[in-house]
């Protein structure tokens, strides 16, 4: 539980904690409020969607026939779904503290346990699926052992799990490649379009809004970010803080077999290892999300924005002809400038 | 519930008086009798005078003045928070006194940290442990000394050895030095530290409750030692909580209070009542008038029946009783076992013996839902860490351990936001707590309208045992009595009240029944007009 809280303290205490000084009376806090300070609240809840707008509006001028289109936004969103999902899921878990780093393991293990139960083992693709999926909340409530339950720490547990997935999927799956034998109705899923946008893209959108009603409608979203602020606090409280951080790897574990499901449909194949480049990510997307609308705080919202503008950036400076080393460089740059201009403004506020 | 500090007629000298407080220190000094009880002539060793030491809101250390002369064990005593602490840590150069003047040997000094202080023969034996457990006894006793090398690089662990043997020797410790410290018992490691302080050629060593935790058989070991390095000619400043030991092994005793020394003897020379008297100060009428249950022909309901609750090392066999209508207090001195005993109530800790009834009936409590469920509720001591989510606002910590209550409908799991407003505004208002707003967040308040959170929270969770740990802690005066008076409301609308706290004059002041606590056990329990803050301190210091 220390390396836990200390994980979870460094994120938070640069953000929304006052760090242990002495609490501000309420008097002083409540009328006559500066302008500066009106204007770091605004920077801190929407300097992201601000830069966001920017960054639309720079590469519409500086490629006005290719980038501000309705099909490169369309790619944009397609490309952005499997990453999208992936972050949604890991909102749940790092909004009560933990870190989940098998999620890209998760996404390959997924797809090559579907394929190799359709190709190998004839196994009918809905019943796949479905064993996927169960397997993927199985790893969950494994993580929710680890972490949670016996007090392991987040980061190593996670990572542990991560090889053990990669190894399952290649006890599965031999490491060999598989394009062929790989049923219709299982491709169509993700390959289709419904309404002209990539059926990828409408589950993300599902996952979305069930996630932020998930989280800020109910009771039980309430406890989760109960347990995030402080999760002594919470269990003294009656919360069942075990069972809803276990229940946090369960939904994440699960959102990261949908990927490898959908990902290994529209490519109606499977290549080894292939969830890989979405961890980081996805981490990326979910901390950029946390220094937007409630600066400090990880919520879905934030996390559609946050991903769609690493997506953004991504696709616009790929029009922009730039060589790879600089997209990465500037990519990068973006991320950190980003989110440490929104926690200077949070702290300000 | 401050009173007015006692006109005990002496009153600390105030600096200014030139040069000869050195050798003349005022009357109420720590150690100035010393030298008279000892029979010794030497020139004092440390002289401070004038200490004054300031934190935010309180006034630590007001004025201290001591003479520490060697040969000498002067004990200090004083409640938790009477400055103690604040001056040894002024002495080990860990915090700079505001004012007031530090004299070795005569001379003006600062001490500009801990190295300092130890350069200048100052050692420290601190309450906690503060050893390195995965190090030998020999690298412990060692460590800031710089070990004996060859080529400036390798330890040369033979000579290493040796001077560790020769320290543990002087102390009569038959300890070897090349165990891992981990695997001593905490006696040794004490001794250990002791030795540390040794090896570093103290003159003076301080002891902070040293014998917290010991045996027996290891108390009187530790006070040959003490003797032993007296007789050496070390000057030895002993606190303690226990009365038995300032006559067992002090030759003159210090009380303070509020931060000032306020009274100063040889050992030999007093009571043990005046030294209780003293630590205490003299009893103010308490402000509030002692609660009463209603006394009639009908038993109280028991509500919750304690027996034998325990874990051991932390509380051993504890069993209470609480009725409708009883404002039960704990008292204990920090480290008693109260806020350990209430979190296993509370099935926030497990406890490994014992059982608790509710109304007559068993109970299972393996965590605070299990308890809730039971009518019992726990506001915990740390309001920060443990009573309070501090990024949320107001209205979600007060309804955050009844949400269910707030459901939109019966089987949707989604609290209305309309209700949930309802709810905490009539509970703010109920409690006049001070908030811009209800979705203000918690970490704006101050302490006193924090602690009324948490109150709020608990108030409407329909719970017949509530448990206030040090509910007064670090508030103001008139939120302490308004928590006061809230403990009273509670228990006159039937509901029974557990209520810890440090400080005597309000247990004795609020509570009807009152149970003292001392080293994880239940050690006496006082009822009606026999709860007198004498009584209450008289057995958590017993021995």
């Amino acid at each position: 539980m220390i390396h836990r809280s200390s994980f979870t303290f460094s994120i938070r205490s640069s953000v929304a904690d006052d760090g242990g000084g002495a609490p501000v009376t309420a008097v002083a806090a409540a009328p006559g409020r500066s302008v500066r300070n009106r204007l770091g609240v605004i920077l801190a809840r929407y300097g992201v969607l601000l830069a966001f707008g920017v960054m639309l509006l720079t590469f519409t001028i500086l490629r006005p026939s290719t980038f501000p289109t309705l099909d490169n936004a369309k790619s944009i969103l397609v490309a952005a779904a499997p990453g999208m999902i992936v972050a949604l899921g890991l909102t749940v878990a790092l909004v009560m503290g933990d870190f989940d780093l098998s999620i890209g393991s998760m996404v390959g293990f997924a797809a090559g346990a579907a394929i190799a139960l359709m190709v190998y083992h004839s196994v009918p693709w809905q019943l796949a699926i479905v064993l996927v999926l169960a397997m993927a909340l199985g790893v969950g409530i494994v993580n929710g052992l680890l972490v949670p339950v016996f007090g392991g720490n987040s980061f190593i547990m996670t990572l542990g799990m991560a090889t053990m997935l990669t190894g399952l999927e290649y006890a599965f799956t031999e490491q060999a490649t598989v394009f062929q034998g790989v049923p219709q109705g299982y491709v169509d899923l993700g390959a289709k379009s419904l309404f002209g946008l990539s059926n990828q893209v409408w589950i993300a959108l599902v996952v979305a809004l069930v996630l932020w009603i998930l989280l800020d409608a109910t009771e039980i979203g309430r406890f989760m970010y109960a347990i995030g602020g402080n999760e002594e606090a919470a269990r003294l409280s009656g919360i069942r803080t075990r069972l809803l951080r276990t229940v946090g790897f369960m939904i994440v574990a699960f959102a990261a077999a949908m990927v490898g499901i959908l990902t290994s449909a529209a490519g109606a194949g499977y290549t080894p290892n292939s969830g890989q480049y979405l961890l980081l990510p996805a981490y990326a997307g979910a901390f950029l999300g946390a220094a937007c609308f409630r600066p400090g705080e990880f919520n879905i919202p934030g996390t559609v924005v946050g991903v769609l503008f690493l997506g953004t950036i991504g696709t616009g400076l790929t029009l922009l002809n730039l060589q790879t080393y600089l997209i990465n460089l500037v990519q990068g740059a973006i991320l950190i400038i980003a989110v440490l201009l929104s926690t200077v403004a949070a702290r300000r506020a | 519930m401050s009173e007015p500090p006692p006109d005990d007629g002496a009153r600390p000298t105030r600096p200014g008086a030139g040069g000869d407080l050195i050798r003349n220190p005022g009357p109420v000094s720590l150690g100035a009798h010393a030298a008279e009880a000892v029979g010794t002539r030497r020139e004092p060793f440390i002289v401070v005078k004038g200490l004054v030491k300031r934190y935010p809101g309180a006034l630590a250390l007001d004025h201290a003045d001591g003479v520490i002369v060697p040969g000498a064990v002067v004990g200090l005593l004083g409640k938790n928070g009477a400055g103690k602490s604040t001056l040894i840590k002024i002495l080990a150069g860990v915090v700079q006194p505001d004012e007031g003047e530090i004299f070795i040997d005569g001379e003006p000094v600062h001490l500009h940290g801990p190295i300092d202080a130890t350069r200048r023969g100052l050692a420290f034996v601190h309450q906690e442990l503060t050893d390195v457990p995965n190090l030998t006894v020999a690298e412990n006793i060692e460590l800031g000394l710089g070990y004996p090398t060859f080529a400036g690089t390798f330890m040369k662990r033979r000579a290493l050895r040796q001077k560790a043997t020769a320290v543990l020797d002087r102390l009569g410790a038959r300890i070897d030095p090349k165990s891992k410290l981990g695997t001593l018992s905490i006696a040794e490691r004490r001794l250990v530290v002791i030795a540390r302080g040794l090896a570093t050629n103290a003159r003076l060593l301080v002891l902070d409750e040293p014998t917290a935790s010991l045996t027996e058989d290891e108390i009187s070991h530790l006070h040959q030692v003490v003797r032993l390095l007296r007789d050496e000619g070390v000057a030895i400043v002993y606190v303690t909580h226990r009365l038995q030991e300032v006559y067992d092994v002090t030759d003159d005793v210090a009380v303070m209070r509020d931060g000032k020394m306020v009274f100063e003897s040889p050992t030999a020379e007093v009571e043990r009542s005046r030294l209780i008297e003293h630590i205490t100060g003299h009893r103010a009428a308490a402000k509030m008038a002692r609660w009463r249950p209603p006394e009639g022909n009908v038993p109280r309901d028991e509500l919750l029946r304690v027996e034998s609750l325990g874990r051991p090392g932390v509380v051993e066999d504890a069993s209470l009783v609480v009725r409708a209508g009883d404002v039960l207090g704990i008292a204990g001195l920090v480290g008693a076992g109260r806020t350990e005993l209430v979190r296993m109530i509370f099935g926030a800790d497990r406890a490994t013996t014992g059982r608790m009834l509710v109304q007559g009936d068993p109970v299972r409590v393996r965590g605070p839902r299990d308890a809730m469920r039971a009518g019992i509720v726990l506001l915990p001591e740390d309001r920060r860490h443990q009573g309070t989510v501090h990024t949320f606002s107001v209205r979600k910590n007060i309804t955050l351990p009844t949400l269910r209550r707030f459901r939109l409908g019966r089987s949707v799991p989604i609290p209305s936001l309309s209700h949930e407003r309802r709810a905490s505004q009539s509970l703010i208002e109920r409690l006049q707590i001070k908030v811009p707003n209800l979705e203000s967040p918690v970490r704006n308040l101050s302490g006193g309208n924090q602690q009324k959170v948490v109150l709020a929270k608990w108030l409407e969770s329909g719970a017949n045992v509530l448990i206030f740990d040090e509910p007064t802690h670090g508030i103001d005066v008139g939120a302490k009595e308004e928590v006061y008076r809230l403990m009273v409301d509670l228990a006159a609308a039937g509901k029974g009240v557990i209520f810890i706290s440090s400080e005597f004059p309000e247990l004795v002041g609020v509570c009807n029944r009152v149970v003292v606590m001392r080293e994880g056990r239940v050690v006496g329990e006082f009822e009606g007009d026999a709860v007198t803050e004498m009584a209450l301190v008289e057995r958590c210091y017993a021995t």
